[in-house]
């Protein structure tokens, strides 16, 4: 169990800096390496992830500015999904606070910032 | 197989077989793993038979020995009761059932919400699937603090399916993209 757990998580974090790497050196928005959206392409809309890989690719060039222009939502939720990564790591020792760490609260909450945002990035074009 | 397992009021586990053989035990304890419908006492699974010291148990609550007692019949026959025996004791409102919410039982563990999952894919999979992941993420934790196990599970299970459908249309997407577009 342990051992197989530590292999998934070196694969994991190699994977990472794989992807870590082609993302810092192409440029999505000029290299056709890169997928298109696939809602982008089918409906003409912006999906709430457009943007994301340019954003990668600024942040990982140090560019902040940048990458939030191209998504914002990719940096707001961050505190999310490192909320949830913490609570993760204590779903069997810690059941219940497992469970309150997604307090349905924070959950709707998030969820009407990702419509709001998908709904306002397509009137305004962000 | 792992084993939770309730000490004279003290809870510890998942172990292995091996680990709880290590405990020193005693047939005081209540045992639970994958599979049963609630805590047994340790002297009723046949795998574990001596790997506990024998000793007199009466002080055991007396909540503990009914709910062990009725835990059988009730597990084999109705199914869809099943959730109820591991309610988390905070769950005051529920009429017959109370007395499986034993005040030294320990939680069953909650279902993955998969909401890291969900918030991944709907930020970086470009196909909105990932949103329909993170209402059932809500689901699992909602349907876990008020003691349905069943639904939670049912709820990290399409959560989880939203998940991985989101991922694999952006997976096999992105040669099929580019055939096409020709531009990221």
């Amino acid at each position: 169990m342990r051992r197989a757990l530590v292999v998934i998580i070196v694969i994991v974090i190699a994977g990472l800096m794989l992807l870590g790497r082609i993302y810092y050196a192409l440029d999505p928005a000029s290299s056709a390496a890169f997928p298109r959206c696939a809602f982008l392409t089918l409906t003409g809309y912006k999906c709430p992830g457009c943007g994301s890989q340019r954003a990668i690719h600024a942040l990982l060039n140090g560019d902040v500015a940048a990458a939030f222009g191209y998504n914002a939502m990719l940096f707001i939720s961050v505190p999310w999904v490192a909320l949830c990564l913490f609570a993760e790591t204590q779903r069997v020792r810690n059941p219940r606070l497992y469970a309150r760490l997604h307090p349905s609260i924070l959950i709707w909450l998030f969820l009407a910032l990702i419509l709001a945002w998908w709904l306002l990035r397509n009137i305004f074009n962000w | 197989m792992q084993y939770w397992i309730n000490h004279r009021g003290v809870q510890s586990g998942p172990v292995e077989l091996d680990a709880l053989k290590e405990m020193g035990l005693t047939s005081a304890a209540y045992v639970w793993h994958e599979g049963l419908s609630d805590w047994v006492k340790i002297t009723q699974l046949p795998e574990l038979q001596g790997l506990y010291e024998m000793v007199n148990d009466t002080p055991a609550p007396q909540q503990a020995t009914t709910a062990t007692a009725q835990a059988q019949p009730q597990g084999g026959n109705e199914p869809a009761v099943m959730g109820q025996p591991y309610q988390p004791q905070q769950q005051s409102n529920n009429q017959s059932q109370q007395q499986y919410a034993q005040p030294q039982t320990p939680d069953e563990p909650c279902p993955p919400t998969n909401l890291v999952w969900a918030i991944l894919a709907t930020v970086l999979c470009c196909i909105p699937f990932g949103i329909v992941g993170i209402i059932y993420a809500n689901k699992v934790s909602k349907c876990y603090l008020a003691g349905d196990i069943i639904g939670a599970k049912k709820a990290s299970e399409t959560s989880a399916w939203w998940c991985i459908a989101a991922i694999v249309v952006g997976v096999v997407w992105r040669p099929l993209s580019m055939s096409f577009m020709g531009i990221g």
